[in-house]
């Protein structure tokens, strides 16, 4: 498979038309607030009246409702839509923010409100240009290096995220969501890369990172992020495949838990520690991702 | 004594991670759990397997048996071991 592929497929599988959305999945009826994924089709509608229908092969069909906003739309392209059409062709979607360093890519996650835009932000002053933020969408082949595909969503801030990290503001990104999207400072990858490192982000007293190994690295991979139960419904691994799957994520990265207490006040110090550890991918192509074997 | 056939695991880190499929549960093996997790084959009783772990590591059977018998327990709890 050619390097652009999957990036192709994505945009020619995520291209929009707009139309008639049927009100449901075969027997399964979809109503407001209501999604179904089922096989190979996605359906969606929001409370406001916008209805999303995806169905591999022919892309997504939008409905405007007479009381939706436009800025939503797009944000449910770019969310739902987008994870679902992911998961649908065999990507696998990540709760994270990613930036590129060294030819690669180190990613972030953690739940809302856990950073991850606002780290991607300050990591952009600093010179690490954005691959993604929220979701990461990755191609797993069954061997070789994980891929990051290049992000489909624009970074996104708070307030306090902008004064912390003194990036440019844009345009809100709707009214009913208290966030303006920024300009990532030191630009944004158009390409892929292989994902070398995850950093988990947690809150604590004392800034630290620290390596997560072994079965760790499994429990830290079991998202409950809305992209992966998309995940799991298209492609409805069992048990052993599903353990097969975390297994091969943490055998070809390395993990780490990133700690650090939400304060302003030591938010650049706690940077420039992780910034230290960030060095080691800094070698393109030098820092090898784990070399190890599964027995499954 | 063997090992149930509803399992799988895997090499990370060095630690052998072994999910029980009913229940989704893993656990995390490294060190002495590992080998006697090896060891657990079908072709030792207790017995035997005290007897090639306190070989290995070159230390008492009496002194290893209360370990390795709540370690037994712990994984015939788990439904990752059965017989006796």
């Amino acid at each position: 498979m050619v390097a652009g592929s999957p990036i192709t497929l994505l945009q020619r599988e995520t291209a929009v038309r707009y139309g008639t959305v049927p009100d449901a999945l075969g027997a399964i009826s979809v109503g407001p607030e209501q999604y179904a994924l089922v096989g190979d089709e996605f359906l969606m509608r929001t409370k406001d009246g916008l209805a999303f229908h995806y169905r591999k092969g022919q892309g997504v069909t939008v409905e405007l409702g007479a009381q939706a906003d436009p800025a939503d739309e797009g944000l449910y392209l770019n969310g739902s839509v987008y994870a679902a059409a992911a998961s649908i062709n065999g990507f696998y979607p990540l709760h994270a923010s990613a930036i590129a360093i060294g030819g690669q890519v180190v990613a972030f996650t953690g739940p809302a409100g856990a950073g991850k835009s606002t780290l991607i932000a300050e990591l952009g002053r600093r010179g690490y240009p954005m691959v993604c933020d929220d979701t990461l969408i990755l191609s797993t082949p069954a061997a070789g290096p994980i891929r990051a595909l290049p992000g489909h969503k624009r970074l996104k801030l708070t307030a306090s995220a902008f004064e912390l990290t003194g990036a440019a503001q844009q345009e809100r990104v709707a009214q009913t969501i208290e966030k303006h999207y920024a300009i990532p400072a030191a630009g944004t990858i158009t390409h892929i890369l292989p994902l070398t490192a995850l950093f988990l982000l947690a809150e604590g007293r004392q800034a630290a990172v620290e390596p997560v190994r072994g079965g760790a690295c499994l429990r830290a991979l079991q998202d409950d992020h809305y992209t992966q139960g998309l995940f799991l419904a298209a492609n409805r691994p069992d048990r052993a495949e599903r353990f097969a799957q975390l297994a091969r994520l943490a055998g070809a990265i390395r993990i780490y838990r990133f700690v650090r207490p939400h304060d302003a006040r030591t938010f650049s110090a706690n940077i420039d520690l992780l910034e230290e550890h960030l060095h080691e991918f800094e070698g393109a192509d030098a820092a090898p991702a784990k070399t190890r074997e599964t027995s499954l | 004594m063997k090992r149930a056939d509803r399992f799988v695991e895997t090499e990370i880190d060095g630690e052998t991670v072994v999910m029980e499929l009913e229940s989704g549960d893993f656990f995390s093996l490294s060190g002495s759990a590992l080998s006697i997790w090896q060891m657990i084959d079908g072709t030792r009783d207790k017995p035997s397997l005290v007897a090639a772990v306190a070989a290995e590591y070159r230390v008492a059977e009496a002194e290893l048996a209360p370990e390795i018998d709540a370690f037994v327990a712990d994984l015939k709890a788990a439904k990752l071991v059965e017989g006796g």
